[in-house]
């Protein structure tokens, strides 16, 4: 693509996220949604072969059914308000409608059905963009509209989440649905305490971007989009293994590295609003997640599976150079002993 | 009759949108498109909106759908799907057009409609009176306010439009 082109579409995905970022008035919302969705359509579909353009339409329609229904119940919003302000939503039918459109284009069960999809079809890069940046915009709408989200959906709603993004990556070996459903996973976790403390929800987006961009980033680094590519980075790079063990275990939530650390305080605050089977079953769940992601790095760093003698010194091309890798990696396994300074945001 | 226009004219909005969607061939979907835009016209033209109506005429059947219907010609197939050539299409718009006919009987029998909310009768756009500077209408002050106070409004449809052009041509290039 001329590269004049691609960058002046790259900003306007960061305009439009920025728009719905800012904006007070629910008309620029919805427009701030559509130029995102516009603008990275053609950054989905850079390679041009069938797969990419079937991903890049699944996207689209799901993308655009929800944007309706969010127009819809702004207008529900505005014909029992008479206002147009972003605060919280005045009557129930929007508010539930509103949720739902937002679920959809956050890929929260019963909507998740595209992400995986949609993710395997485009290529590393195009799929980062998607799983993180792409889930800022209706996140802080959720943030704004809080107080009056329905609990009762909203929970259901992240609890299948953890369910289906843990039981659904159980079966892959392709990496990038592995993303995927782990974002549908902690897209639950986010959710489900967002009507108790919308802080943590923020806390764990955070978070979970820093991951999931090391994780792409090791991904690229490695030029693997398979478990069985990904198991032969000991003869490419062979730090890359300790660091994908690392990380893919933060991916986990196991202490003592930074994915606990929202796991932690999400578990906190939903048993200090008295609901004890709620965490205990997300815990739970997360579980089989944790699952999957051993069983990437058990192939990946901690075994070498027999193979033939010529691949021991395999021929190095040039090695991409991503400048953010270390400062990522860092960040997204030692930010744990920082959990105090979370008092800060009350 | 012209006390229910709005209503009548709103149920011809309603079936040639059936007709489009319902996905013949684009050449008619542009023929009830031009439909749809005037009686559009119309419905805003009764709510004393004539400056809006004129920019519909103007503006979007003239300008837009004229684009719109060259490119269709040009990129038309030998055999164009009509309304009664397809059975998946007629059904789909017999099954629009049973649910307006529904619709249409529910209105008609109550007062009110509360279907996801109550909905009974519309407004109108008031005129105002403010005795120093005459007499002018909403609908006219929305358009001006647009340039005024909504510069950023334009700024952002503008830019989005560009864009949509970039992301349209570069999605047809290919290769």
């Amino acid at each position: 693509m001329n590269p004049l082109i691609f960058t002046t579409i790259l900003m306007t995905v960061l305009l439009g996220t920025m728009i719905v970022m800012m904006s007070s008035h629910w008309l620029m919302i919805w427009i701030g949604f559509e130029m995102n969705l516009l603008a990275i359509i053609p950054i989905l579909m850079k390679k041009y072969n069938p797969r990419t353009m079937e991903a890049s339409t699944k996207y689209f329609l799901t993308q655009a059914t929800a944007s309706m229904l969010l127009m819809m119940a702004i207008i529900i919003n505005l014909m029992h308000s008479g206002q147009w302000t972003i605060t919280k939503v005045f009557n129930p039918t929007a508010s539930i409608i509103m949720t739902s459109a937002l679920a959809m284009k956050l890929g929260l069960t019963p909507f998740h059905f595209w992400v995986p999809e949609v993710t395997q079809g485009i290529s590393l890069t195009s799929g980062l963009i998607l799983l993180t940046w792409q889930k800022l915009a209706p996140m802080s709408i959720l943030y704004q509209i809080s107080p009056s989200i329905n609990l009762n959906i909203l929970l259901t709603m992240a609890v299948l989440s953890i369910l289906v993004g843990g039981w659904g990556g159980l079966n892959q070996t392709q990496l990038r649905k592995i993303m995927a459903y782990s974002s549908i996973a902690h897209m639950g976790w986010m959710t489900a305490v967002l009507v108790y403390s919308p802080t943590l929800t923020m806390l764990n987006m955070l978070i979970y971007i820093m991951m999931t961009l090391t994780m792409f980033m090791l991904f690229i680094h490695s030029s693997s989009t398979t478990t069985l590519s990904l198991s032969h980075t000991w003869n490419k790079t062979p730090l890359t293994t300790t660091l994908i063990l690392i990380t893919l275990l933060s991916m986990g939530g196991l202490p003592p590295l930074s994915g606990f650390m929202p796991k932690w305080m999400i578990i906190q605050e939903l048993t200090k609003n008295s609901s004890i089977i709620l965490p205990t079953l997300m815990a739970i769940m997360a579980l089989l997640n944790l699952y999957f992601y051993m069983r990437l790095t058990y192939s990946t760093s901690l075994t070498m599976f027999p193979s033939t003698n010529n691949m021991k010194m395999k021929w190095q091309f040039e090695t991409k150079r991503i400048t953010l890798l270390p400062p990522l990696i860092v960040m997204s396994s030692l930010l744990l002993p920082l959990t105090p300074m979370l008092s800060i945001l009350d | 009759m012209m006390t229910y226009i709005v209503f009548i004219l709103s149920v011809i909005f309603v079936i040639s949108f059936v007709g489009f969607s319902s996905k013949p061939s684009p050449i008619y979907g542009g023929l009830v498109l031009i439909v749809s835009g005037g009686v559009g016209c119309g419905i805003i033209m009764n709510f004393g909106g004539s400056f809006l109506g004129l920019m519909v005429f103007l503006i979007y059947l003239g300008g837009m759908l004229v684009v719109f219907g060259y490119t269709t010609a040009m990129a038309t197939e030998q055999y164009p799907e009509v309304w009664v050539s397809n059975t998946t299409v007629m059904g789909v718009f017999l099954l629009g057009l049973l649910m307006e006919v529904m619709l249409v009987l529910y209105v008609l029998k109550s007062e009110e409609v509360g279907v996801v909310f109550k909905f009974s009768g519309v407004g109108d756009w008031a005129i105002y009176d403010t005795g120093d500077s005459g007499v002018f209408s909403e609908e006219i002050m929305g358009v001006a306010a647009l340039y005024s106070y909504g510069a950023w409004v334009v700024i952002v449809t503008g830019w989005s439009l560009l864009v949509g052009v970039l992301v349209i041509l570069e999605v047809t290039r290919g290769d």
